[in-house]
C-alpha cells in the first residue's frame, strides 16, 4: 500500500502534471490577440502597396509557432541546468552584442545598429540579452553566502549587469537599457539588497544619466521625446505627432471601441509605428476602454502567475528567475502602454506578445518557458 | 525564503500600482475625453474639396453680354505623380512655359495645397502648351493642363463702374457674415454689380469629400455634390446707349478743356464727369457713365504696379463711380423742386410774377450780405416759368428768405422737407455698392456742423438751398431720379438689374417697379416740364445748344460754385417733353457753366438715341 501510495505520490509530482495551465492559456490568448491587432494595424497599408494583407501576420504566426516550440523546449529540462550554464549563456549574449556592432554582420537602421539579418528574419540580440541577464543574475544571487548581497557582491553583480547594459545602450537602444536596469534593480530588491547599497546605486545611476546628457550620448531625437513628454504644450507639432496621434486613437475608442477594423486612426494609418511599439492603440481604438482593460487584465494574470511562481519556487534560483521574468514583463508592459497613453515618455520598448517583431516574441516566450519550468519543478 | 517572500510582496504592490495608473489614465482618455478624441480622429481623416460654380453672366436689356466667363488654361502639377523624374519634368515644363525650373519648384512647395491636390503653377498659358503636354505625356508625368473659368469682358471697358470686378476674398471679408461659407481662395465681387449681386452670381459651390490616410492618399470618395452655376443678371442697361453716353461724356470733357475760364485764369480742368440715363417710367438705368474709368479685365490677371497705383492712389480716382459715389451741389438743376415747394407752401404761385433783381438782401439783414444774380443783371419781373427759363437766382433768394421766415414761426423746416420728397439727402437704394447720400442742410445738419455754420440757423442757408448751392449736395443719380419723378409723377428706386435669371432663362427675381407717387398734381408737374421746355428754346439758358435740334426736350442747366475749384457743370433733361422716355443728366467736375459743357453732352446723347441729327455748338454759351 505504502509502496503503491509512494509511487502514486511520485507520479503526482511528475513535472508534466504541474504545467501552469492558466499561464499557458493567458500567453496563448495574448499571442492570438496579437495576430488580430497586427492584422488591423497593417492590412490597409499592405493592400495599398499591393502586398498580401496577411504578410506581417503570417510572419508573426511563424515566429509564434517557433516561440511555442521554445516554450516547450524551455520546460523540458530542469531549470537548474540553467544555473550550471549561466556563464555560457551570459558569455554568448555578450559576444552577440559585440558581433552586432561589426558593420558587415549587424544591420543598421535609423543610425542604430541592432540586429542580425538571418534568413529573412531579424534577430535582435538585445532582446535575448534581457533573458541572459536574468539567468546570470539569478545564478549569482542564488549563490550568495549571507543570504543577502554584501557590498562586494553588489559591485560584482553591478559589473555583470553593466557589460551587456552598456553594449545595448551604445547601439543605441535606450528602451532595452531601461528594461535591463529595471530587471537588475528589481532582482537586487528581491535578493534583499541593503538600503544604503540601493541608495548608492540610485545616486550612481543619476550621475550616469546626467553624464549621458552632458556628454551628448543621448541623441537629439531622444531629448525631443523627453521634452515632448515633460512639456507637451510647448512642443512643436511634428515632435508631438506620434504622441498626439496615439492619444487620439486610444481616446476615440471611447467605452466600447469603434469595432474591429473600424478604427479611423488605425485603418487610415495615422499612428506611426503602430504595428510595433504602438500596437496598443489598435486595442484602444477598436475595442475601447473595455477592450483595453481586458488586455491589461491578461497582463495582470500573467504577472500574478509569474510572481506566484517566484513565491512557490523550491529554491532561490527559481525565485530569482521567476521574479526577473516578472519584472521584465511588468516594466515592458508599463512603459509601453504608458507611453502610448501619454504617462511615460516615448522609448522604443515592445509590448510583450503583441508588438510585431520576432526577437521580442521569442524572448517573451523564453520568459514564459522559464516560468513554466520553475512552476513544474517546484517540489523538492 | 521568508524574507524573499515579503520582498516579492513589494514587487507585487509595485505591479499592482502600475495597473492602477494605466487603467486610471485609460478611463480619463477613453471615457472622459473620448468624444473630443473621436472628433479629432474624424477631422484627421476627412478632407473636403469645394468645386467652384460657374459665375453668372451680366447681360444688357437685349441679352448682349457685358460680363461672361472664359476658359483659361492652367498648368497644374500632381506632386504624387511626379515620381523620380521630378527634376526632368520641371525642366521640360520650364522650357515650354518660359519660367525657370526653380520658380516652378518654389510654386510646388506651396503649403496651400494638400498633397493630393494638384498645385497650379501657371495660368493663361497658350494652347500650344496644352498640346505639347498631351503629345508627350512621358516627358510631363504628373503635369496636367486644365481649363479654368475667369471673367471676360466682351465690351471691353464699357460699363466698368457698373459691372465692377471680382477678386480673391480678403482676410477682413472672410470674417464678415455675408461671406459665410466662403473659402480663403474664393473669388468675390469687389465692386459694382459683381459685389451687389454676389450671392446670385456666385452660384452654389460643389463639394467633394474624401477619406484620406496619413499620407494624404485618397481612399474613398463620397457622393460629390455638383456645383450649381450662378444666376445671370439681365440689366435695364442698353449697351448702345451706354456706349453713346461714355463717348459723349469723354467728348464733352475734352471740349471743355479747350475753354479758357476767366475766374480761375486757366482752361477748364474738366477732370471728371458722369452721365446718367434713366427710364422715368420704371427707374431702370439705361446708361450710366463715369469718367475717368478703368478696364475690369485688368483685375483678371492681377494688377500691375502701375495699374494699382493709378486705380487706388492717383488723384483722378478712376475707381469712383461719379454718378453714385460723389456728391456735388446741384446748382440750378435744383430750382424746379424749390419752385414746386414754394407753390405747395403757398409762398409762390404759377399765376404770379416775381421780381428778378440783380442783387438780393434778406429783409432786415444788416450784416451786409448780398446775394447776386448769376448774370449780375436784373431779369425784370418773371413768372415761375420765366424764371426757370433764364435761371433767375434772385426770385429763389426771395423764396428762400420767405421759407426761412416761415420756418422761424413754424419750426417745420418746410424747404428741406419738401425737397427731400424728391429723394434728395437719402439713398436712392440703387443696386450699386457704396452709394453716397448727399446732404439737404436742415436744423439737425446745421447743429451737427457748427464749423460750417458758426452762427447756427441763418437765412443764408435757406437762400442758398433755394438755388441748390451751399451745403446742398446730391449725386448725379439723385438728380436723375428727381427729374424722372418730375417726368412721370412717381419717384422710383433706380436700378440696373431688371431681372435675375437662372441658366435656363427662368426668372428668379424681378427688380424695379418700386415707385411711389410724388405729392404733386399732374397739372403742377406739367407746368414745370413745360417751363423747362423753355430752357431749350430761344432765350432759354440752353437755347443756343438746342437751337438746331428738332427733339422736344425739357431741361435745366446748372452751374454750381465749388471754391477753390472751378464750377461744376450740370444739365438735366427729359425727352420728349410729353411723357418723357429718357431722363439724361450730365455732370462735369470743373466743367464751367451748365450750358457750356453739360448741356451739349446731354443734347448729343439724346440726338444719338433718337438718331435725330442735332446740330449745334460743341460748347454752349456761358450761361447758367
Amino acid at each position: 500500500m505504502d509502496l503503491v501510495a509512494g509511487r502514486v505520490y511520485a507520479d503526482e509530482r511528475r513535472p508534466i502534471r504541474h504545467l501552469d495551465g492558466l499561464l499557458l492559456l493567458v500567453t496563448a490568448i495574448l499571442i492570438v490577440l496579437g495576430f488580430f491587432l497586427l492584422y488591423s494595424a497593417t492590412n490597409q497599408t499592405l493592400r495599398q502597396d499591393r502586398l498580401d494583407p496577411f504578410l506581417r501576420v503570417n510572419k508573426q504566426v511563424l515566429t509564434a509557432a517557433f516561440g511555442v516550440i521554445l516554450i516547450l523546449a524551455m520546460a523540458t529540462f530542469d531549470y537548474r541546468f540553467l544555473k550550471v550554464y549561466a556563464g555560457f549563456v551570459y558569455a554568448g549574449v555578450v559576444v552577440a552584442l559585440l558581433l552586432v556592432r561589426i558593420p558587415f554582420l549587424g544591420s543598421t537602421a535609423a543610425g542604430a545598429q541592432r540586429w542580425f539579418e538571418i534568413g529573412g528574419f531579424q534577430v535582435t540580440p538585445s532582446e535575448f540579452a534581457k533573458i541572459g541577464l536574468i539567468i546570470m543574475l539569478a545564478a549569482s544571487l542564488s549563490e550568495l553566502k549571507h543570504g543577502f548581497p554584501s557590498a562586494q557582491d553588489m559591485i560584482r553583480m553591478c559589473g555583470v549587469a553593466l557589460v551587456p547594459l552598456v553594449l545595448v545602450f551604445i547601439q543605441p537602444d535606450i528602451g532595452t537599457s531601461i528594461v535591463m536596469v529595471a530587471i537588475a534593480a528589481g532582482m537586487f530588491l528581491v535578493a534583499g539588497v541593503r538600503g544604503r547599497h540601493l541608495a548608492a546605486l540610485v545616486v550612481i545611476c543619476l550621475v550616469l544619466i546626467a553624464a549621458a546628457f552632458q556628454l551628448g550620448v543621448v541623441k537629439d531625437y531622444q531629448l525631443d521625446r523627453l521634452r515632448a513628454f515633460l512639456d507637451r504644450q510647448n512642443t512643436p507639432a511634428d515632435v508631438r505627432y506620434n504622441l498626439d496621434q496615439a492619444e487620439i486613437a486610444v481616446g476615440s475608442g471611447g467605452l466600447l471601441g469603434q469595432g474591429y477594423l473600424h478604427g479611423r486612426q488605425t485603418t487610415l494609418d495615422y499612428v506611426p509605428e503602430q504595428h510595433t511599439d504602438f500596437i496598443f492603440t489598435v486595442a484602444g481604438e477598436e475595442f475601447g476602454f473595455l477592450g483595453s482593460t481586458f488586455v491589461l487584465m491578461l497582463y495582470a494574470v500573467l504577472l500574478w502567475r509569474a510572481i506566484r511562481i517566484a513565491f512557490l519556487s523550491k529554491d532561490p534560483f527559481g525565485t530569482f528567475l521567476a521574479s526577473g521574468v516578472a519584472i521584465m514583463f511588468a516594466i515592458q508592459m508599463f512603459v509601453n502602454i504608458g507611453m502610448v497613453i501619454g504617462i511615460m515618455p516615448i522609448t522604443g520598448i515592445p509590448l510583450p506578445f503583441l508588438s510585431y517583431g520576432g526577437s521580442s516574441m521569442l524572448a517573451s516566450c523564453l520568459g514564459v518557458g522559464i516560468l513554466l519550468n520553475v512552476h513544474m519543478r517546484r517540489f523538492k | 525564503m521568508e524574507r524573499a517572500g515579503s520582498r516579492l510582496r513589494i514587487l507585487a504592490f509595485v505591479v499592482a500600482f502600475m495597473f492602477v495608473a494605466l487603467s486610471t489614465r485609460l478611463w480619463f482618455l477613453q471615457v472622459l475625453a473620448g468624444p473630443q478624441h473621436e472628433r479629432d480622429a474624424r477631422d484627421n481623416s476627412l478632407r473636403t474639396v469645394t468645386t467652384d460654380a460657374l459665375r453668372g453672366d451680366i447681360l444688357d436689356r437685349d441679352g448682349r453680354r457685358l460680363v461672361h466667363n472664359r476658359q483659361s488654361l492652367e498648368v497644374r502639377i500632381n506632386r504624387d505623380e511626379l515620381g523620380d523624374e521630378a527634376e526632368a519634368t520641371l525642366a521640360h515644363l520650364s522650357e515650354i512655359l518660359g519660367v525657370s525650373a526653380q520658380e516652378l519648384g518654389e510654386e510646388l512647395d506651396s503649403k496651400l495645397y494638400y498633397s493630393y491636390q494638384p498645385v497650379p503653377v501657371a495660368e493663361f498659358v497658350p494652347e500650344e502648351v496644352y498640346f505639347k503636354v498631351r503629345e508627350e505625356p512621358e516627358r510631363f508625368q504628373g503635369v496636367e493642363v486644365v481649363q479654368q473659368n475667369v471673367r471676360t469682358y466682351p465690351q471691353g471697358p464699357l460699363g466698368a463702374h457698373l459691372v465692377g470686378w471680382v477678386g480673391q476674398i480678403n482676410a477682413e471679408e472672410i470674417r464678415e457674415r455675408r461671406f459665410e461659407g466662403y473659402g480663403p481662395s474664393d473669388l468675390v465681387g469687389k465692386a459694382g454689380l459683381e459685389a451687389t449681386y454676389e450671392r446670385w452670381l456666385r452660384g452654389t459651390p460643389g463639394e467633394e469629400r474624401f477619406l484620406v490616410n496619413s499620407d494624404g492618399e485618397v481612399l474613398r470618395e463620397f457622393d460629390p455634390k455638383p456645383a450649381q452655376p450662378g444666376h445671370d443678371l439681365r440689366l435695364s442697361l442698353d449697351l448702345d446707349i451706354q456706349r453713346i453716353a461714355e463717348e459723349e461724356l469723354l467728348t464733352g470733357i475734352e471740349n471743355a478743356r479747350t475753354v479758357f475760364d476767366e475766374s480761375s485764369g486757366t482752361n477748364l480742368v474738366a477732370n471728371a464727369g458722369a452721365v446718367v440715363v434713366l427710364d422715368p417710367r420704371t427707374g431702370g438705368i439705361v446708361a450710366m457713365a463715369s469718367w475717368p474709368s478703368f478696364r475690369p479685365s485688368w483685375f483678371v490677371r492681377g494688377l500691375t504696379e502701375k495699374q494699382r497705383s493709378l486705380l487706388f492712389e492717383s488723384e483722378q480716382a478712376p475707381m469712383l463711380n461719379r454718378a453714385t459715389q460723389i456728391t456735388y451741389a446741384p446748382g440750378s438743376t435744383f430750382k424746379p423742386f424749390v419752385a414746386l415747394a414754394a407753390v405747395k407752401e403757398k409762398i409762390a404761385s404759377f399765376g404770379s410774377y416775381y421780381e428778378c433783381p440783380a442783387e438780393y438782401v434778406h429783409p432786415g439783414d444788416e450784416s451786409g450780405t448780398v446775394f447776386e444774380n448769376w448774370s449780375g443783371l436784373s431779369g425784370g419781373t418773371l413768372s415761375i416759368a420765366g424764371g426757370l427759363k433764364v435761371s433767375c437766382d434772385s426770385q429763389y433768394y426771395a423764396w428762400g428768405s420767405r421759407f426761412y421766415n416761415r420756418d422761424l414761426t413754424t419750426g417745420q423746416e418746410e424747404l428741406p422737407r419738401r425737397v427731400r420728397e424728391w429723394g434728395f439727402g437719402r439713398e436712392t437704394e440703387v443696386d450699386l455698392p457704396a452709394e453716397a447720400v448727399g446732404t439737404v442742410p436742415d436744423h439737425e445738419y446745421v447743429a451737427e456742423h457748427a464749423e460750417v455754420y458758426p452762427d447756427g440757423w441763418i437765412p443764408g442757408i435757406d437762400i442758398l438751398l433755394a438755388i441748390g448751392s451751399g451745403e446742398m449736395k446730391a449725386t448725379p443719380l439723385q438728380v436723375a431720379q428727381a427729374y424722372a419723378a418730375l417726368a412721370s409723377g412717381r419717384l422710383c428706386r433706380p436700378h440696373l438689374v431688371a431681372r435675375i435669371e437662372a441658366g435656363n432663362g427662368d426668372v428668379a427675381k424681378r427688380i424695379g417697379g418700386r415707385c411711389r407717387p410724388v405729392d404733386y398734381s399732374a397739372g403742377e408737374l406739367d407746368y414745370i416740364r413745360d417751363a423747362l421746355r423753355g430752357v431749350t428754346t430761344t432765350g432759354g439758358t440752353a437755347g443756343s445748344v438746342f437751337a438746331r435740334c428738332p427733339l422736344d426736350v425739357s431741361g435745366k442747366t446748372g452751374t454750381a460754385e465749388r471754391p477753390p475749384f472751378q464750377d461744376t457743370s450740370w444739365f438735366a433733361g427729359m425727352v420728349p417733353s410729353e411723357d418723357p422716355e429718357y431722363v439724361v443728366v450730365a455732370t462735369v467736375e470743373q466743367g464751367g457753366f451748365g450750358a457750356e459743357t453739360a448741356a451739349p453732352i446731354v443734347r448729343n446723347i439724346m440726338s444719338r438715341i433718337y438718331r435725330t441729327p442735332c446740330e449745334g455748338p460743341d460748347l454752349g454759351e456761358e450761361e447758367d
